[in-house]
């Protein structure tokens, strides 16, 4: 789906802030990974004189997106930004299963009341993990607990989190910031 | 699956940790930058937390 990353050369937003060429080179593969994000950029450079590319640009940031969203990781794993992919998995991950094993409250759709309906929108920004918290509790929730009362807050933040992690695989995808 | 049991301080702990991870991770492209606003987030986070427990404590009973 997406072109190969040959190129070594750093970021646009290293190479724009003056730094020495050898504090570009951190980790290869964060580094290999922002320069996807500067090749999808310039895929849509020529977006000012083409309608076309601009608008398939932002396509391939829009289901950049809904992947790191589906799969959390996977919108960075697409532009080879991998350390960022595995730790986003990885953080979501875990407060998903902290939250599940905690008893967090895991909200159903059609929630009577604006915090259930609120509260299952943050769930739900886990994306396929969202499945994984219901499986993992098994019990159901108990939140006359401060344990459970704290794991529904867990839950709420790793699908915000994963939220936040889409938005930013987007704004990498368009070569805003990486 | 196993309950989990924390205290209020040791959910805090986590909290902060975690959430300082994912700042780091996503706020901050170079490995030095990111491990100091992990910590400088983790810090906060305790030291904001703490704060504001004292705060509520008059009114707490």
């Amino acid at each position: 789906m997406f072109k190969e990353n040959t190129e070594t050369t750093p970021a646009v937003g290293e190479a724009s802030g003056g730094q020495q060429p050898a504090a570009s080179n951190q980790t290869s593969a964060e580094s290999n990974s922002a320069n996807s994000g500067r090749e999808l950029s310039e895929a849509a450079a020529p977006a000012a004189e083409h309608g076309a590319p601009e608008a398939s640009s932002a396509v391939r940031a829009v289901a950049v997106a809904l992947a790191g969203w589906v799969l959390p990781g996977l919108g960075h794993a697409l532009l080879k930004m991998w350390g960022r992919a595995l730790a986003i998995f990885l953080i979501v991950g875990f407060l998903v299963y902290l939250g599940a094993g905690m008893r967090g409250n895991v909200f159903e759709p059609g929630g009577e009341d604006a915090f259930a309906r609120l509260g299952y929108i943050a769930d739900a920004g886990t994306g396929s993990f969202y499945f994984v918290a219901r499986a993992l509790e098994v019990e159901g929730s108990d939140v006359s607990h401060a344990d459970g009362d704290y794991g529904t807050r867990l839950l709420a933040t790793a699908g915000v989190l994963n939220l936040l992690a889409a938005l930013h695989a987007y704004e990498a995808a368009r070569g805003r910031k990486a | 699956m196993v309950p989990l049991h924390f205290s209020h301080f040791q959910s805090l702990l986590l909290f902060a940790l975690i959430i300082s991870l994912a700042f780091g991770t996503l706020g901050r492209r170079k490995p030095i930058e990111r491990v100091k606003y992990a910590a400088w987030s983790f810090a906060m986070f305790v030291l904001v937390g703490i704060a504001l427990g004292w705060l509520m404590y008059p009114f707490s009973r």
